[in-house]
């Protein structure tokens, strides 16, 4: 007898419902709670429902389209090769044999659909139509080496930060109804608004989509996970792992969505967001972090190797804040924190115990 | 060459038509076409999820069927026209098989797009949208189908039958199905 009540209900939202259906949903509500509970639930679903469809937006051109076929099909017996003497304009070649020799398919088609009177609107789009296979795309890549990062303004005025160890790369022209990218790394980006052309990120099966917000992406293909931390705006992010398209996940400043790119995983973490896009201004802030962490973030920003001869010395757990430091200062700085000794040579980093230390223990 | 008022059209039915393009009649197709857009739009979309894909690959169907005016005899034109777009569309996604490209189809930036040109105040009632929404992208494809079809205006029980090759009871009963589904979400989320 459920279905019975569905029915109604569903009536009741299309407004298809009769005078005897009506009494009997209402006698159904006024009989207990739950069932008012069904009834809400049911219309926000039918509600739900029904705003999945947008009206079209193109229907005149759509039908532009057609018209223009059909008036270009319409005599394909004609010869096109050799065009009636009368259709000869003299606006449309100047008066000599070369030119003639000029007089194409393309312009008799022209000279035809004049002729019959259809509309050059029409014709307009049958042409973009016509040609619209043959222009090439051409994509502009931009790679980071370790120990470097950069900025680069696209076309439509938005800025990346390219992190170290990074790349990203676009359509040239970035003139697409989607401004799209492609990263592999870390990037912070701020983008432009434009509310009729969402700006994309694909990094592996993560897509970032927004419309203009500021926002830093972490995700490197070898990496087990990607994330997307929101400094600005509201961020969507959309996950396909294993081909079936997941949920929306949508992200407020100081937000961040950690996806575990083995099985697609999503966890929410609130954080503080400018700490984590703090590198593109070289400041770098670890909360309880081990070092071992620290200093794979460290050796991509600063284009350096770090040796931990101990595998227990990288688990220790330090937060610390560098802003605007040079290497030296911030190896002196870990110094300190960690009570280790950072000795460099040729860009090699080795951390050891102190010697002082040992000779205590030994005591 | 007289062009057809179209107005004189609009009463023909949906046979009278089709009957029409067999003497070159692009009026008529027109009628048909101004009828029949906006629902087969809303149906095609439903499998590409990208409202532009959709539009364009009804005008393409369109196109067809002027090309085979001549050699065919539609009997049922809504059925046609729906069943037709279900075919385009299914291979649409076929060729859209690399999960990379997928994700452009998924209607992402529509929905930060409806989010995002609202004002606040009214967001909670699409946010609630949104949610029932995701759900319903991961009912099982049948279900998905005959619950969204069922909200499209012109598609009643009988085409939806008709299109998927199933009895109007069990479009019915997937129709409750699919209800009871989400409700049973609803009240677990």
């Amino acid at each position: 007898m459920e279905d019975r009540n569905n029915k109604l209900i569903a009536a009741y939202f299309d407004k298809t419902i009769d005078d005897d259906g009506l009494a009997e949903l209402k006698e159904w509500l006024e009989s207990s709670e739950e069932n008012q509970h069904i009834f809400s639930d049911t219309i926000r679903i039918l509600t739900a429902s029904k705003s999945f469809f947008v009206p079209p937006v193109k229907q005149e051109a759509s039908w532009s389209r057609i018209a223009a076929h059909i008036a270009a099909t319409k005599d394909k017996s004609a010869d096109l090769t050799n065009p009636p003497a009368a259709l000869v304009d003299e606006t449309l070649i100047p008066g000599s044999a070369s030119a003639l020799q000029l007089y194409n398919v393309k312009n008799w088609l022209i000279a035809a659909l004049t002729f019959f009177g259809i509309s050059t609107a029409a014709l307009v789009t049958y042409q973009q139509f016509a040609t619209k296979q043959v222009i090439p795309v051409t994509y502009t890549s931009l790679s980071n080496p370790e120990g470097r990062s950069s900025r680069v303004t696209l076309p439509d005025g938005s800025i990346i930060h390219l992190g170290a160890g990074s790349k990203i790369s676009y359509e040239k022209s970035f003139s697409g109804k989607k401004r799209m990218i492609s990263l592999d790394g870390e990037a912070f980006f701020d983008v432009k608004h434009k509310a009729d052309r969402p700006f994309v990120v694909k990094s592996g099966k993560v897509s970032t989509v927004v419309l203009g917000t500021s926002f830093n992406i972490k995700a490197f293909s070898a990496a087990a996970r990607i994330l997307v931390t929101v400094n600005s705006g509201k961020v969507g992010v959309m996950t396909n792992v294993k081909g079936k398209s997941g949920v929306v996940n949508f992200l407020l400043p100081d937000e961040q969505l950690e996806i575990s790119t083995a099985d697609g995983v999503v966890v929410k973490n609130t954080i503080n967001a400018s700490a984590v896009s703090g590198w593109t201004e070289n400041n770098f802030v670890y909360y309880n972090t081990s070092l071992k962490d620290i200093t794979s973030s460290l050796a991509r920003h600063y284009g350096v190797k770090f040796n931990i001869a101990d595998e227990q010395l990288g688990k220790i757990k330090l937060t610390a804040k560098f802003n605007d430091m040079p290497l030296a200062e911030v190896t002196d700085n870990l110094e300190q924190l960690s009570g280790l000794s950072f000795k460099m040579h040729n860009k090699e980093i080795t951390v050891l115990r102190h010697l002082q230390k040992r000779r205590a223990k030994m005591k | 060459m007289p062009k057809h008022r179209l107005d004189m059209y609009t009463e023909d039915s949906d046979e009278a038509l089709t009957a029409r393009l067999k003497c070159d009649d692009a009026s008529a197709l027109e009628t048909l076409f101004n009828r029949h857009y906006k629902p087969l739009c809303h149906y095609c979309a439903l499998f590409t999820r990208d409202f532009a894909a959709a539009e364009e690959i009804v005008a393409d169907l369109f196109i067809k069927i002027w090309d085979n005016r001549h050699s065919s005899d539609i009997l049922n034109v809504k059925g046609y026209l729906f069943l037709s777009i279900r075919n385009l569309s299914l291979n649409f996604l076929q060729k859209k098989k690399n999960p990379v490209d997928s994700i452009e189809d998924i209607t992402i930036a529509q929905h930060v797009l409806q989010d995002m040109n609202t004002p606040f105040s009214v967001l909670s009632g699409r946010e609630a949208n949104k949610r029932i929404l995701t759900m319903i992208d991961l009912l099982p494809e049948r279900q998905r189908e005959v619950l969204l079809m069922s909200k499209i205006d012109a598609i009643d029980k009988h085409t939806i039958a008709q299109v998927l090759g199933i009895s109007v009871r069990t479009v019915e009963t997937t129709l409750y199905q699919a209800i009871r589904q989400l409700r049973n979400q609803l009240k677990i989320s």
